[in-house]
């Protein structure tokens, strides 16, 4: 019997993962045989300079894109030889997800995003998830803007509606792709401060993509990647260890 | 970023100029072919009327028993006329829709050439310039289809009618007046359809920002008052000649100006018009995620929507109102007389259907600009398709959204089209036969009850359901085939 992600602590992992595109001499290895995992209820950040893979790391781990080799998992669900309809579905229910920009539908208001996820399973949300999503509208400050479309709030608050959509299903896992990578650097300390409260609070289990020390070190735990490859695995650090670390690693490239 | 996106981003941030690429490689620009087509449909049947309306006047002046008389001819002529003029229309309404779409989705280009510092004017005389040269293409392909396609009419009307005279020739000057048309049409529509490049900004080169949802429709209510005065002057010349109508059967000449009038008015003020229409339509689709997404984006941009419908309106009010006039005065005939023989009505039938199939024409030129518009439309929503692909939507409700917004606009055209189409027809039907004696006492009719046939309203009905499910074709195949991860692309 194989050991479940769930024995080992965690919301996701990827075993042997490797992801190449094009082939021969031109072939790029974004993924070089990486095998990690994402503890249940931690934030966890992932670093790297671009073209590290960490983006690339983060779109296989979370369904939306398929490995060259490996499997990877979330929860105890093995994603890697899903089909598209099972990979949406899992997305759906399972997967939160935070973006730089463009994270809500225009055409919709900032309620109509919340509700999204539920209204594309054809349901409603229950007497539990409803309780669940009007404390999050309170928390994150959104109840005075429930009704306004994304061209009508601002950089800070469309995020915050974004978040509230992430964590509105209870998903094993949010993954954040710089999230704060388009706010004031206000707006962007809230945002981190909510993830992270989200995850030490509510025991929300977040991968936050990011090249930003500041907003790294609002992590439990910091994992970096360069080459297609972890280079490092810290605990919580302060955003000066961060940041002379990815220099020391720029220097040394 | 990784590989694949920032691949994806490039190509939209390098600005191409002119300097930078082959000099007609923007005709390969999603919508351009559609334009090219569009233009060349209307040349084609612009031409083809010209020919048949020539020789139509040669085999009836060859004809020893109608040969003096002038009137049909002239009747010809002047049904020629209104057709390529309705067809023009459509055409040019479509181009400059599709037009002003593209560069919704130049915007970013058109950004990058003001920050470099192109004005606003110089990169507006690009794209007419380009609806030129789509209008000159268009026009050319039409001369050939419409040449090849009467001289083919003409061969199969000797074979059937052995009196044609010898002197009928393709070389009739008149086809030059379509097909200049077209290509002038073509240019104005470009024209029109470019006034968004004067509120391009620089600014927007730069991004970031949240893309706007509306239309700003509010600053230009000033622009639909034109369209009211002409509704307004189309329903008093209407109800003066339904009055006219109970007196003298020339109550329908006033009532064929009021329906002018009017239809400009609402083709003109289709901004105004159609949105209450289509949020109606919308709201019968139900609550679901899918349905309230495909209504919500065929609301997005009420204009381009307003416009992508009112071509399908046109189509169809025409070909409803002459089925509904032809019917209703079949109905009042009926009254007249006791007995009609059955072919009575023969060349009346023959007569409207004609009518049908050539406004046809029209509506296959709307239901082009119609496919287009909802392929730019998916295009231009790719991220948004991406995030809504990344957070949960299967690739069947992908295709079940696009679907709907096409049955959106089409439902919402057509329901429009035939309310038109019945009111109009039996306007025409009571202005010119109010006033003839019935039986039994043989007293002016009066009141002309309106009838619809019900065939030519089914049919109706089959051709815009299935225009429905062409138009979705492509840009379903488009929407389904982009993946969640384009969401994440950065710009």
């Amino acid at each position: 019997m194989e050991i479940t992600t769930s024995d080992l602590g965690l919301a996701a992992r990827v075993q042997h993962l490797t992801k190449s595109y094009g082939a021969g001499a031109a072939g790029v290895r974004a993924l070089d045989d990486i095998s990690v995992g994402i503890r249940r209820g931690q934030f966890t950040a992932i670093m790297g300079p671009s073209g590290s893979g960490k983006s690339t790391l983060m779109h296989i781990m979370a369904g939306l894109d398929a490995p060259t080799e490996g499997r990877a998992w979330i929860g105890d669900t093995e994603i890697t030889g899903l089909n598209d309809l099972e990979l949406t579905i899992l997305r759906r229910r399972r997967v939160g997800f935070i973006f730089q920009a463009f994270n809500l539908v225009p055409t919709l208001d900032a309620l109509g995003n919340i509700l999204l996820p539920f209204e594309l399973d054809g349901r409603r949300p229950s007497v539990i998830e409803k309780a669940r999503i009007d404390g999050l509208v309170e928390r994150l400050g959104l109840a005075s803007r429930l009704n306004h479309r994304p061209h009508e709030l601002s950089g800070g608050q469309q995020q915050r509606v974004a978040i509230a959509r992430a964590l509105a299903t209870a998903p094993d896992l949010v993954f954040a792709d710089e999230p704060t990578g388009n706010l004031d650097s206000r707006s962007g300390r809230e945002v981190l401060q909510l993830l992270a409260s989200a995850s030490r609070e509510h025991g929300q289990s977040i991968a936050m993509v990011t090249h930003d020390a500041i907003a790294a070190s609002h992590a439990d735990r910091v994992l970096f990647l360069g080459d297609g490859r972890i280079t490092a695995d810290h605990p919580q650090q302060s955003a000066e260890q961060i940041a002379a670390y990815m220099l020391a690693a720029e220097v040394a490239a | 970023m990784t590989a694949v996106a920032s691949g994806t981003a490039i190509g939209t941030v390098v600005p191409e100029t002119a300097a930078t690429r082959p000099r007609l490689a923007w005709l390969r620009e999603r919508g351009m072919g559609a334009s090219v087509l569009v233009a060349a449909l209307a040349a084609a049947f612009g031409v083809f009327l010209v020919e048949v309306t020539a020789y139509i006047g040669a085999v009836l002046q060859a004809d020893p028993f109608i040969g003096d008389s002038e009137t049909l001819a002239i009747v010809v002529i002047i049904l020629s006329v209104l057709l390529t003029g309705v067809a023009m229309y459509v055409a040019a309404v479509v181009t400059a829709n599709t037009f002003s779409t593209i560069i919704t989705g130049r915007t970013r280009r058109i950004a990058l050439m003001r920050l470099i510092g192109a004005s606003a004017r110089s990169q507006r005389a690009e794209v007419t310039g380009q609806g030129f040269v789509v209008g000159v293409i268009g026009a050319a392909i039409g001369l050939v289809v419409g040449l090849a396609l009467s001289g083919l009419g003409m061969l199969i009307g000797q074979s059937l009618m052995p009196s044609v005279p010898e002197s009928v020739t393709l070389a009739q000057p008149g086809i030059a007046l379509p097909v200049i048309g077209v290509a002038l049409t073509t240019w104005l529509a470009a024209y029109i359809g470019s006034r968004r490049v004067l509120t391009v900004t620089p600014l927007q080169a730069l991004g970031g920002s949240v893309e706007r949802t509306r239309d700003e429709v509010a600053d230009r209510r000033g622009k639909h008052v034109g369209a009211l005065v002409l509704l307004l002057i189309g329903a008093a010349l209407l109800a003066a000649g339904v009055v006219i109508g109970l007196i003298t059967p020339l109550g329908v000449i006033v009532a064929f100006f009021g329906g002018v009038f009017s239809f400009t008015g609402i083709v003109t003020g289709a901004a105004l018009f159609m949105p209450p229409v289509l949020r109606l339509v919308g709201r019968l689709f139900g609550k679901g995620a899918t349905a309230r997404l495909a209504a919500e984006n065929a609301l997005r941009y009420p204009e381009r929507s307003s416009r992508m419908a009112i071509g399908v309106v046109m189509g169809v009010a025409l070909v409803t109102m002459f089925a509904v006039a032809l019917e209703s005065s079949k109905a009042l005939m009926m009254r007249q007389t006791d007995d009609v023989p059955s072919d009575f009505f023969a060349p009346m039938d023959a007569f409207a259907n004609i009518m049908m199939v050539l406004v046809a024409v029209s509506a296959v030129i709307a239901a082009v600009g119609l496919v287009n518009l909802l392929t730019i439309g998916v295009v231009q929503r790719r991220r948004e398709l991406g995030l809504l692909r990344a957070i949960g939507l299967t690739g069947a409700q992908v295709r079940r959204m696009v679907l709907l917004e096409a049955v959106h606009i089409t439902v919402a055209a057509t329901l429009t089209g035939l309310v038109l189409g019945v009111v109009y027809g039996w306007i025409a039907a009571q202005s010119l036969l109010g006033a003839v004696p019935v039986l039994p006492s043989f007293e002016p009719a009066g009141f002309v009850y309106p009838a619809v046939p019900w065939m030519p309203v089914a049919a109706i009905v089959v051709a815009t359901a299935l225009l429905t499910v062409i138009a979705a074709v492509t840009p379903t195949r488009l929407a389904t085939r982009v993946a969640p991860v384009e969401a994440l692309a950065a710009d």
